[in-house]
């Protein structure tokens, strides 16, 4: 491989199946968001028949969150993590909701406050690879169905580890590769024929979740995620699949 | 891996926090029983269950998970138990059956009870929200006929349940009794054939008996 070349591969990464430059994929991911954060949890409740809410309630359950715990609910999106953790940590404790893309910031924001979750949420628009908190800050960090729309997954795992106290733990909610190859067959008829029509049809955009079904292809498998943590610092790293592997639930922890 | 499980888990949670929400907004008596608990941590470990089922409360809502970190209060038992100890003079008997264990601030398990307790709906109401007052008042009305009717036929039943049991049933044969009745006419029945056998035998010999005599006799005429 020529320099050249090892240079271009560098500085490319995957936005979907196409190779793109890795200072487009942050603009591109954006405009996926921006366009779906008003459907966002319409289109999530019919795209996984309403199991994501158990998916997530599993990743609240496996935090074990305690009264007065420092959450940060990364990639956060219209905050259905956050509302939970917000009532489990009580008016001792504090969760983050961060996320890059201002638009389902403003959607969770507007959808917790009319929940009337006020008193212990924080909203901070922020870089999972370039994260804007001091060392040793939280005790829980979870992003769920964000890690695979991140530029340099390796960095923001870095960025992770870092605002992470020592004893915290680290939860990657994603989705992953199935289990059994029959399922696989079925997951990929239904991504790539079924979904984007799905997105066209409510959220009248069928690119979005073309988008969506190719990125879920090119995120890393579950053995090559427990890696990469591995590779970040995180120790005792383990994943469970959840619906077959379909998704998969990492922890790992700081010591 | 127990995928299934997990999820199920997650739904059974789910399911009863909405449950469990939804008879705290409609209880008359509000949500001030829960004023007390805010924020403290109750986990129930049912037998049947195989996982812990936590519950915590925030801003006058429960919160139904599976987390069972540093609870307030823990309970181990089961759910035929749970159902005993409705019965309050009950809680130190099965505690010392070893069908009861609790770990922490029993106060906190009283007042969750309480709560369960003070739930109070007034369902008239709120079906008439729904199908207006006329149909839930005819609703109301066929519900309690029917009620009385399922009510006087429960009593019925067990009338004629206590008459069979204190006096018909000391009537009825038992199987044992019907075998040896059984055992008793197949005896019979041999004594019988026996004593049929012998009178054929007894026949048989009077007719030969008489037979005999009758030659005797043809022949003494003859010879006369």
């Amino acid at each position: 491989m020529s320099p050249q070349d090892q240079d271009n591969q560098e500085n490319s990464t995957h936005f979907g199946y196409q190779t793109v430059d890795k200072s487009e994929k942050e603009s591109k991911v954006a405009g996926v968001f921006h366009s779906v954060a008003a459907q966002y949890d319409v289109m999530n409740d019919l795209m996984s028949f309403g199991i994501h809410r158990l998916w997530k309630r599993f990743t609240i359950d496996a935090s074990g969150v305690r009264p007065g715990n420092k959450v940060l609910d990364l990639a956060g999106g219209t905050g259905d993590l956050t509302a939970k953790f917000s009532q489990l940590v009580g008016k001792d404790g504090q969760v983050i909701l961060a996320d890059i893309n201002s638009s389902m910031l403003n959607v969770g924001r507007d959808k917790l406050r009319d929940r009337g979750l006020v008193q212990n949420i924080e909203y901070v628009q922020a870089n999972a690879q370039h994260l804007p908190f001091e060392d040793n800050t939280f005790d829980i960090i979870t992003i769920a169905f964000g890690l695979r729309n991140v530029t340099d997954k390796d960095e923001a795992l870095r960025s992770m580890f870092r605002v992470l106290k020592p004893g915290g733990r680290l939860l990657v909610l994603e989705f992953s590769k199935p289990e059994q190859e029959l399922v696989s067959k079925a997951y990929d008829f239904y991504s790539f024929n079924i979904l984007p029509k799905m997105g066209e049809l409510v959220a009248k955009d069928g690119d979005s979740y073309q988008y969506l079904a190719e990125s879920i292809r090119m995120h890393p498998d579950q053995d090559t995620l427990k890696e990469m943590m591995n590779n970040a610092g995180f120790e005792q790293t383990t994943y469970k699949n959840l619906t077959g592997g379909v998704v998969a639930l990492h922890k790992g922890y700081k010591f | 891996m127990a995928n299934n499980t997990t999820l199920h888990q997650q739904l059974l949670c789910s399911a009863l926090e909405a449950i469990i929400n939804k008879a705290l907004a409609l209880s008359l008596n509000g949500t001030q029983s829960l004023y007390p608990l805010e924020q403290k941590n109750l986990v129930v470990y049912l037998a049947e269950l195989g996982f812990p089922l936590s519950f915590i409360v925030n801003n006058s809502k429960v919160l139904v998970t599976s987390l069972s970190e540093n609870p307030d209060c823990a309970i181990h038992t089961s759910v035929k138990t749970l159902v005993a100890l409705k019965n309050e003079q009950s809680l130190t008997e099965l505690i010392k059956q070893d069908k009861l264990d609790i770990v922490g601030d029993i106060k906190i398990a009283q007042q969750y009870a309480n709560m369960a307790e003070t739930l109070e709906i007034d369902w008239q109401s709120e079906l008439a929200k729904h199908i207006g007052d006329v149909p839930t008042y005819k609703l109301t009305q066929l519900s309690k006929k029917l009620a009385d009717k399922l009510g006087f036929a429960v009593k019925q039943i067990q009338a004629d349940s206590t008459e069979w049991l204190v006096h018909e049933k000391r009537l009825v044969v038992t199987s044992s009794q019907i075998a040896a009745f059984n055992l008793q006419v197949s005896e019979l029945e041999i004594h019988t054939e026996t004593v049929n056998d012998r009178f054929l035998a007894i026949e048989k010999a009077l007719l030969n008996r008489s037979s005999k005599q009758f030659a005797v006799n043809s022949n003494k005429d003859s010879s006369e």
